[in-house]
């Protein structure tokens, strides 16, 4: 597994990557000090894991992840003592290490990673240059003191809000940093349909359709949501569920 | 720390609760004064009119005006006396310099009350003198019965008076204990951040293949450190020069952390090493600086500590690079901690304030009082002195030293 590190102490880094070293299975191919590198370390080399510190100079860790090309990573926080990202971690059951990094929890945390890495993610799916999200990929949301990682399959609705987007998904609608037209680009259009300018739906999440005026029609989400289908669109959705 | 200290410190009793118990009072006093001379007024015309004879042939109109004449001179003489008690101080004395003075003041008010009512009464309206005996008898004897009038006034307003100083004693009271724990609590959290302790543990750990000799001496650092966050936290005031070589083990700290990213430049006065200052302020001042101009940044920057005696003054002043407007994320807890702890320590003498100065350099100022200093020689300092093994070279410096990364 290719992991990439990201922290802005050299000390900190030399550190993980002793830490590291007794892992055979993680090979490092990189070091980031900042979020600018981080980036374009994730492009150049294509990690599958990311140990990331949440305190950096210039953009932190989460800026970095709500800014980086999907699918993402996985991603192992590293904090020292910061009381607001404990908080967000524990809340989401999300893997972070504790500096000094105690070595047991580092092979608990790849532990877990090795046992979630049933579904390999970015699944090319259609013919185009830019593969296709999987429904278990994930997108970096937060909104206040809580962030997710949220399974694209368990997006009910996502709503454009200008260049972002609004993502509907258990209790929580937080928004996400990337536009509803970019995120259509990505998503498999087997799961996801473009209801109308402004709102994507996950078709997994139907639970009943209803004509509505002029040949346009009502789709009901579980959970409450409402969403209408603009009429050409309505006529698409129908010879795609027809087919 | 890039943000503007608000709020004065919150250790009095706030200004409007004051006006509304002054409102309370003034209240109260009119409601008092009225009811009381007005009793007074009814009271005077139902005895006139019940036991006076016939052959008196007093009037009610008369007997009405008379009484109101009375009255309004009681009430009048009263009146002015409450703003001259108040000026003389009466209300602060105890008992026994107060009963002399209440005798003495009621015996003049009732004099002038006599004088006045007569002077009036026969004098001015030119009522017929109507009774038995002569005004060289009846003078002294309205005296007398005046001054037990006024004597009782003055009981009802010094017995309010004392009542409402052992409340406002007992309010205050409580304010301060609980100001005090507010203090306790806040200075139990502007202790060393544990985000740097912790991340100091991380770069120590990475130090010690790499570098042992100076991981040791880290570890030394770090040991000074945290027990000087311990144990000055008892202490009003320490040595500028124990507070300094705390910072001077923090800054080696953070630049094994920060690497060549964060430089630092003292300038301190041999002159200032033996004043007194509050401990962990200095501390504090830098701390803020590492935080909010070296840590954002990706190019680092230097700090410059300076520390100047001038005019009766300890001047203390540390630069970082970066705005005021960039601290957006700052509570501003630290500094307004420290703010509030110089105004307790010294009073309007003492003075932290932030400042943008030069552009693109943020510079926190704190000018302290000398003569004044609370703790100066008085206190027993039980500073961790000698427990600093490394003798850091910028101790007794006199011109621009850099420390050594």
């Amino acid at each position: 597994m290719k992991a990439l590190l990201i922290d802005d102490e050299r000390l900190a880094r030399n550190e993980l990557r002793r830490l590291l070293a007794k892992h055979a299975d993680i090979t490092i191919v990189g070091e980031a000090a900042n979020a600018d590198e981080a980036r374009a370390g994730v492009g150049q080399l294509s990690p599958e894991l990311l140990f990331l510190d949440i305190q950096m100079p210039g953009d932190d860790g989460f800026a970095l992840l709500e800014s980086l090309e999907l699918p993402l990573p996985q991603v192992i926080f590293t904090t020292a003592y910061d009381e607001f990202a404990v908080k967000a971690f524990d809340f989401n059951a999300l893997d972070y290490l504790m500096k000094p990094v105690d070595p047991a929890r580092l092979a608990a945390a790849l532990e877990r990673l090795h046992k979630r890495e049933g579904s390999p993610s970015g699944s090319p799916l259609s013919a185009g240059r830019i593969a296709r999200l999987a429904p278990e990929d994930k997108v970096f949301v937060r909104e206040g003191e809580r962030c997710w990682f949220v399974e694209l399959k368990t997006i009910r609705l996502m709503e454009s809000e200008g260049n972002y987007t609004r993502v509907h998904f258990g209790d929580a609608q937080p928004q996400l940093f990337r536009s509803l037209n970019a995120m259509e680009e990505r998503l498999d259009p087997r799961c996801f349909f473009r209801a109308n300018r402004r709102q994507i739906i996950n078709l997994a999440w139907i639970d009943r359709i209803e004509p509505w005026f002029s040949g346009s029609l009502l789709i009901h989400l579980k959970g409450g949501l409402k969403v209408e289908l603009s009429r050409r669109q309505a006529q698409a959705f129908r010879e795609q569920m027809s087919l | 720390m890039c943000q503007p200290m608000d709020s004065a410190p919150s250790t009095s009793i706030p200004i409007a609760e004051i006006g509304l118990r002054q409102q309370a009072k003034e209240r109260l006093y009119v409601i008092c004064q009225a009811g009381g001379w007005g009793f007074l007024f009814v009271l005077g015309v139902v005895v006139a009119l019940l036991f006076s004879k016939s052959e008196d042939h007093n009037d009610p109109v008369s007997v009405v005006a008379m009484q109101a004449v009375a009255t309004a001179i009681g009430l009048l003489l009263t009146h002015f006396a409450r703003p001259v008690v108040t000026r003389w101080g009466w209300k602060q004395l105890g008992w026994r310099p107060l009963v002399p003075r209440v005798l003495a003041s009621s015996a003049v008010m009732s004099f002038l009350w006599g004088l006045l009512n007569y002077g009036i009464i026969y004098g001015v309206m030119r009522t017929p003198w109507t009774a038995k005996f002569s005004l060289w008898l009846l003078f002294p004897l309205s005296w007398i019965q005046g001054t037990t009038l006024f004597v009782g006034w003055m009981c009802i307003y010094f017995f309010y008076h004392l009542f409402d100083r052992f409340n406002r004693s007992e309010i205050e009271r409580l304010w301060l204990a609980t100001s005090v724990k507010e203090a306790e609590l806040r200075a139990l959290k502007s202790q060393i951040n544990p985000h740097f302790i912790f991340n100091s543990l991380n770069s120590l750990r990475g130090l010690i293949d790499e570098n042992p000799d100076r991981a040791r001496q880290a570890v030394t650092q770090l040991a000074n450190l945290l027990r000087y966050s311990l144990q000055s936290g008892q202490l009003e005031t320490v040595p500028f020069e124990d507070e300094l070589r705390t910072v001077n083990d923090y800054l080696a700290l953070e630049q094994v952390r920060h690497e060549e990213r964060l430089r630092v430049r003292l300038d301190v006065e041999p002159g200032v090493l033996n004043l007194s200052i509050p401990p962990m302020l200095l501390q504090t001042l830098v701390e803020n600086a590492v935080k909010y101009g070296i840590a954002p940044r990706r190019e680092g920057g230097e700090i410059a500590i300076t520390a100047r005696c001038e005019s009766g003054q300890l001047r203390l002043q540390v630069t970082n690079p970066g705005t005021l407007a960039a601290g957006g994320g700052s509570t501003g807890v630290g500094l307004r901690n420290a703010a509030e702890r110089l105004q307790l320590l010294f009073g309007d003498q003492a003075r932290l304030d932030l400042r943008e100065n030069p552009p693109g350099c943020v510079t926190a100022g704190v000018v302290i009082p000398l003569e004044t200093g609370p703790g100066m020689g008085t206190r027993a300092l039980s500073s961790p002195r000698g427990t600093d093994t490394l003798g850091r070279q910028a101790r007794r410096t006199d011109q621009k030293t850099v420390l050594p990364a």
